[in-house]
């Protein structure tokens, strides 16, 4: 979509599209249940260009939908696309964990299963300056005394904390004593693991492996279960931990699709994973080509999510965290609150005091009355807005909220107000559902869009 | 250094060809395009226009890259100025001042030098991007979580410049902004606070929105409030003069010392572009011979923060491109662009591929430029806006807030805190409670709780460590000197005077 965009600035060079045996629908959305920037949006951006690229369908979108590690993704695409057989969600290993952690309603279960598509390792580094040579020295310190060796990874219940738990349990600590320090994003944690801020990191191989290269940290073990051609790394198995664990990411499909349909995506993944492109973008983003399709991913998916949800449970992260009624309020929340108290009391009283300066409001009372109607049809404008915008569709309710706010302004010229109500609304659905492929609610317009 | 300038060379003789200079524009234009649109951030629009350069080859792609990068971070400004409606966070700053020279009749000369300012900062802070990258990168690795929460605290004394007339009441919109921060999941943990079981809450209320509802949505219910009051506000708007010769003079200490403020700040990955905006403010605030004009039209405050940001944007590709560590949401999925092309930017990138490297330095310059080229003829043109009639400009602004809200998450909901904080803003403004303290203190609260915490925790609970290590020492003494030495000096005039 965003190609027609630029079309219409350059009508020049671009790569004609084969349209030659298209297996794949016409337009294939990809949903990516977090924001641009991390691992599904990256995948998922891969896949758009490799599907376009090797003409598998005519024209593919990326559609991000943040929140809570994918489980308001999960739950967004469960109930809103019900039976569309155009779409794809990116899953994966962290998304079974959220589900535990975040206690979502909605389960990997309720979804259509397609394939398992890559796979990344984790590998445990150390700056290269420190003290600590291999995964023996770590393990003695760590016995030692666990709390004195900080990890730095992602977010919390990520697989890189799992990796951590996982690592304690094997050398005879209990999980509960890592002090895992989480960081918000991959960059954030290897900078702290670059500067010496942290013991010990966690990280996938792809982000590690430059800085491996460069000789900037020191690997200590990989969670493969055998060493990996070309990278001088050993495995924890190899040094006497039992760990392995591997980061994998997986396509699936709304629930309700038609037997056909669902036979369609699988063909069209299929031959994305066959593609060269694909093959090429492997390579490229040093991804393990895990390709696992139909039932036995579904059998795959059923035995991960047993086994995450044990190792959660035994390292009292994620379900362990609980609820928040559970967790007490920590001294800063208190803080902010009781600043929230203080400072409101306090103004307040300075506002009494004052007793509001006449000289402030110079208006007669008539106009008062006047301007409190203009900011009521604003807040009504705006109630009917949330009401609408789902019900009825983004153009109708864009338009009643323009039109009523108009009024509010000037009530002279309802025609002229209305012929704009609807040419802003029309001219912004365009904008962004035709051009930006950020969709809009159609509602009761859906027919004719 | 003659070797980097060789490189340099070879760089921009790579990039200056018709068709490449044409790429530039193509990304320069459709990065502001997409960028002024509200709740559209600079991540979004990079990732939205990805897809138009795949089929490009490698070296028109990143010059187009360039362009949208440096399109993308200076749309924001435009709506700031015009409708009170910063389209992004690094723009809030841009509001205060700017919104009030357009008021005054003088929007083109507040955009002008918003658009030359970004040039002036964008050029300067690429030039340290080109000699110094990789010493900064090392010095920002010597931050740790200690000296990230020692920084945040000075970025929070910042906010006794924009407390307003009562402390009290500055004070009330800070906490509520820090109380705004609790809720969501505790990143630290990965516990719920505060979400009242409501999922959509778990990743906290986005800074958009708040910034979107207090400004866009408070202020058009402001304006319906006082409107036919304050027409006389208005006479000036037939005048669409570009800067006059004192603006040049008042401007271009402001660019350069936004520059030096916004680029290494940059550098450092702490809250994003914001922070640097709120420091130029600041600076330029406790340096002028006016302080009782910022707030009320003060050109200076157009002119720092607007530098600041742009600066900034270039300083965060320093840990991008020497470390391949993208400390903004903008530079992650500009480091999926580059592995788009099998490029992985890091400590090796500036030896294997010299070629593509240089080419995207230079046009990053090349995008600069062209964003000059592209804005100052439209200055005069974007000012027509203020000629709008209200009840169309206001009707628009809505409907934007709006999409701009229900877009970042797709979530009914979202909209919903929207009308209910640009409530909240309307009654802010009625009350003389300053906006912006409420906007900090929901980016910086959980930043600085977060640190504190990571700091606390790697030094297993001792406290000292704040003190103990050296910058962030050093932090912490500048942060009590901005709050003591104005006390000292004379009686408090900046944070006390209107």
């Amino acid at each position: 979509m965003a190609l027609r965009l630029i079309l219409g600035i350059a009508l020049a060079v671009l790569v004609v599209h084969t349209a030659t045996a298209q297996p794949g629908p016409d337009h294939l959305r990809l949903i990516a249940p977090a924001a641009p920037g991390g691992g599904w949006d990256q995948t998922a951006r891969v896949m758009q260009a490799v599907l376009q690229g090797a003409g598998l369908v005519r024209t593919s979108s990326v559609e991000n939908i943040p929140g809570a590690a994918g489980t308001i993704g999960l739950a967004r695409f469960v109930s809103a696309e019900r039976g569309n057989g155009d779409v794809l969600m990116l899953s994966g290993l962290i998304m079974l964990g959220a589900v535990v952690t975040h206690q979502s309603p909605v389960t990997l279960r309720e979804v259509t299963p397609i394939a398992r598509l890559l796979g990344e390792y984790e590998v445990v580094v150390v700056p290269a300056a420190s003290s600590i040579r291999s995964l023996a020295d770590l393990v003695d310190v760590f016995r030692a005394r666990p709390e004195s060796v900080s990890w730095g990874g992602g977010s919390a219940g990520g697989t890189d904390q799992i990796l951590a738990g996982l690592f304690a349990d094997a050398v005879g600590v209990s999980p509960s004593r890592v002090n895992y320090i989480a960081f918000s994003g991959g960059g954030e944690s290897l900078s702290a693991i670059l500067g010496g801020q942290v013991t010990v990191g966690v990280n996938g191989l792809a982000e590690l492996a430059p800085h491996i290269e460069a000789g900037s940290v020191r690997p200590l073990a990989i969670s493969s279960a055998e060493r990996l051609p070309g990278l001088d790394v050993p495995t924890f198995q190899e040094q006497g931990v039992d760990v392995e664990i591997e980061n994998w990411r997986s396509v699936v499909a709304p629930p309700g699709v038609s037997a056909a349909e669902r036979e369609r995506l699988d063909r069209v993944v299929e031959a994305m994973v066959r593609s060269p492109q694909w093959q090429d973008a492997l390579v490229r983003y040093r991804w393990n080509d895990r390709y696992l399709a139909g039932t036995a991913f579904a059998r795959f998916a059923a035995a991960e999510e047993a086994r995450v949800e044990g190792i959660l449970a035994r390292l009292g992260t994620g379900a362990g965290a609980r609820g928040e009624a559970a967790a007490p309020l920590g001294r800063y929340p208190l803080f902010v609150l009781l600043g929230l108290a203080v400072s409101a009391l306090w103004s307040a009283r300075g506002m009494m005091r004052a007793q509001r300066p006449p000289a402030e409001t110079p208006v007669s009372t008539e106009v008062v009355t006047g301007r409190r109607g203009a900011v009521a049809l604003v807040v009504l404008a705006a109630a009917i807005d949330v009401l609408l915008l789902e019900r009825a569709g983004f153009i109708v309710a864009s338009a009643a909220l323009f039109w009523i706010t108009a009024r509010a302004f000037d009530a002279t010229r309802p025609v002229r107000d209305a012929a704009f109500a609807l040419g802003i609304s029309v001219a912004c659905y365009v904008v962004f559902v035709r051009w930006l492929d950020l969709s809009l609610p159609a509602g009761m317009l859906a027919g004719w869009l | 250094m003659p070797e980097t300038l060789r490189l340099l060379a070879e760089g921009f003789a790579g990039a200056m060809t018709w068709p490449h200079l044409a790429w530039a524009f193509a990304g320069v234009t459709l990065g502001t395009a997409v960028g002024v649109l509200p709740g559209i951030g600079p991540a979004l629009t990079v990732a939205l226009l990805l897809p138009v350069t795949f089929s490009l080859d490698p070296v028109s792609a990143f010059i187009m890259f360039g362009g949208i990068y440096y399109g993308a971070m200076y749309g924001g400004s435009t709506t700031s100025i015009l409708i009170n409606s910063p389209g992004e966070t690094a723009s809030i700053i841009t509001a205060i001042d700017g919104h009030m020279m357009a008021r005054k009749g003088r929007a083109s000369a507040a955009l002008t030098t918003a658009a030359v300012g970004s040039f002036v900062a964008g050029t300067l802070a690429t030039l340290g991007l080109t000699f110094f990258a990789p010493l900064l990168a090392s010095v920002a690795l010597s931050f740790g979580p200690a000296e990230y929460f020692s920084l945040t605290l000075v970025a929070f004394t910042t906010v006794a410049v924009l407390l307003g007339a009562s402390l009290a009441r500055g004070l009330f919109s800070l906490f509520l902004g820090l109380g705004l921060g609790l809720v969501g999941i505790d990143q630290l943990t990965g516990t719920a606070r505060f979400s009242f079981g409501i999922p959509q809450l778990l990743d906290g209320i986005d800074v958009m929105i708040l910034v979107i509802g207090l400004f866009a949505v408070g202020e058009t219910l402001h304006q319906a409030w006082r409107h036919g009051q304050d027409e006389g506000d208005m006479v000036a708007l037939r005048e669409f003069s570009w800067m006059s010769r004192d603006d040049w003079r008042r401007s271009w200490r402001p660019w350069l010392r936004g520059t030096a403020i916004g680029f290494p700040l940059g550098v450092l990955p702490c809250g994003g572009s914001v922070i640097p905006t709120v420091v130029s403010y600041m600076v330029e605030r406790r340096l002028s011979k006016r302080p009782e004009e910022f707030g009320q039209g003060a050109i200076e405050g157009v002119a720092g923060p607007e530098a600041a940001n742009n600066a900034s944007a270039a300083g965060v590709l320093v840990p991008l491109l020497t470390l391949g560590l993208p400390s903004s949401a903008t530079a992650a999925v500009l480091l999926t662009a580059f592995q788009q092309y099998g490029l992985q930017p890091g400590p090796l990138l500036f030896s294997t591929r010299p070629d593509l490297v240089w080419t995207l330095i230079a046009s990053l310059y090349i995008g600069n430029a062209m964003l000059l080229v592209l804005n100052l003829p439209l200055a005069p043109l974007w000012a027509r806006v203020m000629l709008v009639p209200r009840s169309l400009l206001f009707g628009s602004i809505l409907v934007l807030a709006s999409v701009g809200a229900y877009s970042l998450n797709r979530s009914l909901l979202d909209v919903a805190i929207l009308y209910t904080v640009g409530a909240i803003g309307w009654g802010m403004r009625r009350l003389d409670i300053p906006l912006v303290p409420a906007v900090l203190g929901l980016i910086l609260g959980p930043l600085a709780e977060q640190q504190f915490r990571r700091a606390v925790a790697i030094s297993e609970g001792d406290y000292a460590v704040f003190l103990a290590r050296p910058i962030s020492a050093a932090l912490l003494i500048a942060a009590a000197a901005v709050f003591v030495l104005p006390l000292w000096l004379r009686r408090p005039r900046g944070a006390v005077a209107p």
